[in-house]
């Protein structure tokens, strides 16, 4: 498996647990007061903290077991891989806005439009790699 | 799935031909990765031209010795 593959199942397994984590406490939140909780900026930040932590922890192990392949650059069928799932991600962070915009048109709820609009982030951001992993053994 | 480029090549005989090469071996010669070369040769990916020509030059043969376009496609 290529390194770059490697890495991209890593981010996806450590961008899953911290959205879940994230959402969890977010439900959970929402579910005791009755009403969409809102933005909570402490655990917006746990949420990066633990990604970049758990990225720091995971990547040298991946680079590691890759060998001198994780020094190298990509190649051009990787950078078409990369620019294509990158592109592709663009649509699943689009659809979120806009569903979170149509959303907020219809309730008003803004900390819902939100919470809408950073699980695009996050789901957009799992779609890359997601993408790339398909690539990769697809075929660009 | 991608939809599999209309280009056939020689690439794994061409190494075969050529003392054995490794797929390795070629990779590093035309800078890119051996998973790139295994893809080449499976026909998932169409080399940039550049790679194309250097693949041809290093084994000494032309464009079209390496690369043809697939019989029967319909942009053919």
């Amino acid at each position: 498996m290529p390194f770059r593959e490697k890495t991209a199942w890593a981010m996806i397994v450590i961008l899953t647990l911290a959205g879940l984590f994230y959402y969890q406490k977010i439900i959970a939140i929402s579910l005791t007061a009755g009403e969409t909780a809102p933005p909570i900026v402490p655990l917006v930040i746990a949420y990066v903290v633990f990604i970049i932590i758990a990225s720091i922890i995971v990547m040298p192990i991946v680079a590691a077991i890759s060998g001198k392949e994780a020094n190298a650059p990509a190649d051009e069928r990787e950078e078409m891989i990369l620019a294509k799932a990158g592109n592709w991600s663009g649509y699943a962070l689009g659809f979120a806005a806009v569903a979170g915009l149509f959303n907020y048109a219809w309730t008003q709820d803004g900390n819902l439009l939100f919470h809408t609009i950073f699980a695009g982030l996050m789901a957009s951001q799992i779609a890359e790699y997601g993408f790339q992993v398909w690539f990769y053994r697809r075929g660009v | 799935m991608a939809k599999r480029p209309p280009i056939t090549n020689r690439v794994k005989e061409l190494r075969a031909a050529h003392d054995e090469m490794s797929q390795a071996a070629l990779a590093e010669a035309i800078g890119v990765t051996r998973q790139t070369v295994i893809a080449i040769e499976q026909g998932r990916y169409s080399p940039s031209l550049e790679s194309a020509f250097r693949i041809s030059r290093l084994f000494g043969v032309g464009l079209e010795d390496v690369f043809g376009w697939e019989e029967g496609s319909p942009d053919a």
